[in-house]
């Protein structure tokens, strides 16, 4: 070929500068939440990691009109009461995309692979020439740290420019700083408010203080000091894995006996398991083979094994590394979210789908109602991956179609057809796994499989079992009062009406009015009794709920 | 005050009797504190009952039986309270159509706070209360003073006469052959006609479209041949009913129904003609002509004159509904299931089955150059006998 061009490669920082809108940077807008977003998740991380409750501030100002079509120059600060950074790591941290201390570790953090604070620093560095500043000091250091960070996109690189040190009056913390192009939205569904609000309710240790802009500051207190505890992660499940991956995690091992690699490397993996691969003739694998070293191994006698094992009928995952919000925590946070008439949480068992942990949490609540138009919009749905709002594409997420498919009016609440229930209330549901399948790169959406939507239905069903405690309490005392106005509106018409007809006497009228009265009465009673009833089914239902929390 | 108006065999003059016993029942049950109840006619097909030597639907003897609750004390206050004025229309004499009686019972609500809870807000309440009253008193709606339009019923004829006793005792006399043009209308009140004839009628034509049955006599009809012919225009009103009854009762001329072939005439208009409704059980008595029979459409006039006949559209509701109903009409109407209506149990079966449905004014592609061909058809099929 005549013309042939060169071939080249590119860096990881060259390909998501280029691609930022599939890590959330896609407008103006997302860029401002995206940013935020991923500043915060970093800042809770930090804090879980070393056990540390956090104090998060957050202040979120427009500077000027931005250089982009219709946007503006925002500043975005998030300040962090962690473990700070070492000076030495910022570059990598805020600079450089995939380098993480998280990455594939299979733990339920809020970060997974260390693409979202670099991609904010490049949008920061794409609209407004200027990376990320940031502040850290480590308990370590005497003095705190400062300086700008840059990506250096062709290389994939982060570059530390400016840095200075300084008296901080923190004893340890972390503060980044993007100034960039964004547009920002108070409220909504993809407002900034529905994302701190939302912060808060999954995160009921967190203190926050935040700054909207031409807004005071506002603090939300935490209402817990249990930090959790972020369960370390499990060996994979082989039943997980692909062949070019089984092969690769052999590597991981160095020289080992096959038996002992599998036993080490893999969950649900032991003597016996191996032995009825043995067993089984069509494997036509010998006793011999899984004596041998791992890097001994023919790639043929690995295809073997690795199809031998895919076979044979394993444990499902253990489900010890995912970690729950907890009813408690949560029946405390939920009342942050505003004015609450009554509320209820679930908190299913870890359990298993499609191959992966998964635990599922429900917190519905009805908010004490502002408006009548209330109670024909859509409920709100918060929802959570591994503690993180999502705020974009709901439509296709696995808990707004599990939401849909349950019959709300089954528990007292108006639903359209397969649609969200009608209400003045707020539906969170929070995912927790280590393995959360996202649709896209920015995590907006959870991937909607079968056994994930059945698992997520499950709790919303046994959430919806308990408010309907609270709903028919309520429709009891409703029907009750609407019964003595009643009684109170007909009984007389009735009466005088027949005593027209019937031109009946004054005395006659009057026993009928009291027999009327008797016989409504006997109505209302058995109305009281049904309401007793309700609030005595509710009270036992308060009292199991403390119990099991307790 | 009308005391001449038949109520089931008995007279309107008992209702105000009845309605004041009732009244002070329910009155004296209070006084005891015992809960009323008021039993009301269920009309609905799982009572209905057919015997072809009666000839229309009869009422069985399940009641609905309505207590005295907190759920119903409004329903029972609204009744008695438009009960009251119903009374007082028949004290009066005054009559009024159901939207009418809506406005006054507003007016009266409006007038007088205490009634204030009793408003009606729409008028599908109120009339749902008139029913439920004539359910109560077994009495027809006519019978309280209560009566619709006068729609429908558009009759001519050179042979018939009516005689009408008017309200106030006079008489006035209506012979059809000196109206011109003009149709005889006949009233919501049927009872007060006396009829007789000019010459022997030979028989009676009820033609399901006004117009048709228009065009029917402006082509000579009824120069031609000594009969009379009405026009149903669609459901037949208690009018036409009534109408139909009269003449049936009171001529005994052979009656001939001509309508289009579809499950919707067959079930709703000729049904409900000649053998009354379930809804209306009450009245059917007064208002269904037995003797009525079915001269067509019918499927195989299709292929004797070669009718245009089309199959139903998906679009077209009130047909797929009533051919929806057929089946359980099939299986559930006493009427279709009576042996002596095979011949019209058939018919829908087949309309059931072959989902086609043909028009009446299908008549008049047989011979477009011949206004009178319908007529002609139509006269040939009575003198063959080809009716069901």
């Amino acid at each position: 070929m005549a013309d042939q061009k060169k071939i080249s490669s590119s860096s990881t920082a060259e390909y998501f500068s280029k691609n930022l809108q599939q890590v959330g940077f896609s407008s103006p807008t997302k860029a401002v939440l995206t940013t935020l977003k991923e500043a915060v998740d970093n800042a809770l991380d930090a804090c879980e990691e070393h056990h540390m409750a956090p104090d998060i501030r957050v202040e979120i100002e427009r500077l000027g009109p931005g250089s982009i079509k219709n946007s503006e120059r925002i500043r975005v600060m998030v300040e962090d009461n962690g473990p700070g950074i070492d000076a030495d790591d910022l570059p990598k941290v805020f600079g450089e995309y995939l380098a993480s201390s998280k990455f594939g570790r299979g733990r339920c953090t809020r970060g997974q692979q260390g693409i979202g604070i670099s991609a904010a620093t490049t949008w920061a560095q794409l609209t407004c020439a200027q990376g990320a500043k940031v502040v850290s000091k480590t308990k370590a250091m005497r003095k705190a740290v400062s300086a700008q960070i840059e990506v250096d996109i062709k290389n994939n690189k982060g570059v530390i420019k400016n840095r200075e040190t300084f008296e901080w009056d923190r004893a340890h913390g972390t503060r980044v700083e993007f100034v960039f192009d964004g547009r920002i939205q108070i409220n909504g569904e993809a407002g900034l408010l529905n994302y701190l609000l939302g912060t808060t309710l999954v995160n009921p240790h967190l203190n926050l203080e935040y700054k909207l802009p031409e807004q005071e500051w506002q603090k939300v207190e935490r209402v817990s000091r249990e930090v959790p505890l972020i369960p370390e992660a499990t060996e994979p499940h082989p039943h997980t894995m692909k062949l070019g991956e089984f092969i690769h995690h052999s590597h991981l091992f160095g020289r080992q006996k096959v038996n002992a690699w599998l036993k080490k490397g893999f969950s649900r993996i032991g003597d016996s398991v191996i032995d009825d691969i043995v067993k089984v003739k069509e494997n036509a694998l010998t006793k011999g083979l899984f004596e041998k070293l791992v890097d001994q191994l023919e790639d043929g006698e690995m295809a073997k094994i690795f199809s031998a094992i895919q076979k044979a009928e394993l444990k499902a995952p253990s489900t010890n590394s995912v970690l729950s919000i907890g009813e408690d925590a949560m029946s405390k946070s939920i009342q942050r979210l505003g004015k609450v008439d009554f509320f209820s949480v679930v908190t299913r068992k870890p359990t298993i789908c499609d191959f992966k942990p998964v635990q599922v949490e429900v917190a519905i609540a009805r908010l004490e109602q502002k408006t009548s138009d209330a109670s024909d919009s859509p409920a709100q749905l918060l929802r959570f991956a591994n503690r993180v709002p999502l705020q974009f594409d709901k439509s296709a997420c696995a808990i707004a179609q599990a939401l849909s498919s349950v019959n709300w009016r089954a528990y007292g609440l108006a639903q359209p057809k397969d649609a969200f229930p009608l209400g003045p209330y707020i539906f969170a549901v929070s995912v927790v796994s280590p393995f959360i399948k996202f649709k896209n790169a920015s995590k907006e959406t959870i991937d909607a499989s079968d056994e994930l939507v059945e698992e997520i239905r499950r709790a919303l069903i046994q959430a919806g079992q308990k408010l309907s405690r609270y709903i028919k309490a309520e429709h009891k005392a409703n029907e009750l009062e609407e019964k003595i106005r009643y009684i109170e509106q007909f009984g007389p018409i009735l009466v005088e009406g027949l005593a027209r007809i019937t031109q009946a006497k004054e005395e006659q009228k009057k026993r009928a009015r009291e027999g009327l009265m008797k016989i409504l009465g006997r109505d209302t009673t058995a109305t009281e009794k049904e309401l007793e009833d309700a609030n005595t089914k509710l009270e036992i239902q308060k009292a199991k709920d403390s119990e099991e929390t307790a | 005050m009308s005391t001449t108006t038949r109520r089931g065999g008995k007279l309107q003059s008992e209702i105000p009797g009845l309605s004041k016993a009732l009244c002070m029942k329910l009155l004296t049950d209070l006084e005891k504190g015992k809960r009323p109840v008021l039993h009301a006619t269920k009309c609905s097909l799982d009572n209905s009952i057919y015997n072809h030597k009666v000839g229309y639907l009869t009422p069985g003897g399940k009641k609905v039986a309505t207590e005295l609750n907190v759920s119903s004390v409004k329903k029972m206050s609204r009744a008695v309270f438009m009960l009251e004025i119903l009374l007082r229309n028949i004290e009066s004499g005054a009559v009024n159509t159901k939207r009418e009686l809506y406005y006054m019972s507003k007016g009266e609500t409006k007038a007088t706070p205490l009634l204030k809870p009793l408003d009606f807000t729409e008028q599908g309440e109120s009339d749902e209360t008139i029913d439920f009253i004539c359910e109560i008193l077994e009495c027809y709606r006519e019978e309280l003073n209560c009566y619709a339009n006068d729609r429908g019923g558009q009759t001519y004829s050179q042979q018939l006469v009516v005689t009408e006793t008017l309200p106030d005792g006079d008489t006035a006399v209506v012979d059809l052959s000196k109206l011109g043009t003009s149709p005889f209308q006949p009233k919501n009140r049927p009872q007060n006609l006396k009829l007789s004839a000019r010459k022997k009628i030979d028989f009676c034509l009820i033609v399901e479209s006004e117009g048709t049955a228009n065009t029917l006599v402006a082509n000579g009809i009824t120069k031609r041949h000594n009969c009379i012919v009405m026009g149903a225009q669609g459901v037949p009103s208690n009018a036409v009913r009534g109408w139909a009854k009269l003449i049936q009762d009171q001529l005994s001329v052979p009656m001939y129904f001509f309508g289009d072939l579809d499950a919707y005439t067959l079930q709703n208009i000729y049904r409900t003609l000649k053998a009354g409704s379930a809804a209306s059980l009450i009245r059917n008595q007064d208002y269904s002509a037995p003797d009525v029979r079915f001269l067509g459409v019918l499927p195989d006039d299709i292929k004797r004159y070669d009718l245009f006949d089309y199959p139903v559209k998906e679009n077209d509701m009130q047909e797929v509904r009533a051919l929806k109903k057929a089946d359980d009409a099939l299986k559930n109407d006493p009427f279709f299931q009576d042996k002596r209506n095979k011949g019209l149990a058939d018919i829908l079966r087949w309309l059931y089955k072959n989902k086609r449905r043909c028009e009446q004014q299908a008549f008049f592609s047989v011979n477009p150059k011949d206004p009178t061909m319908p007529e002609k058809i139509l006269i040939d099929k009575i003198k063959r006998g080809d009716y069901v």
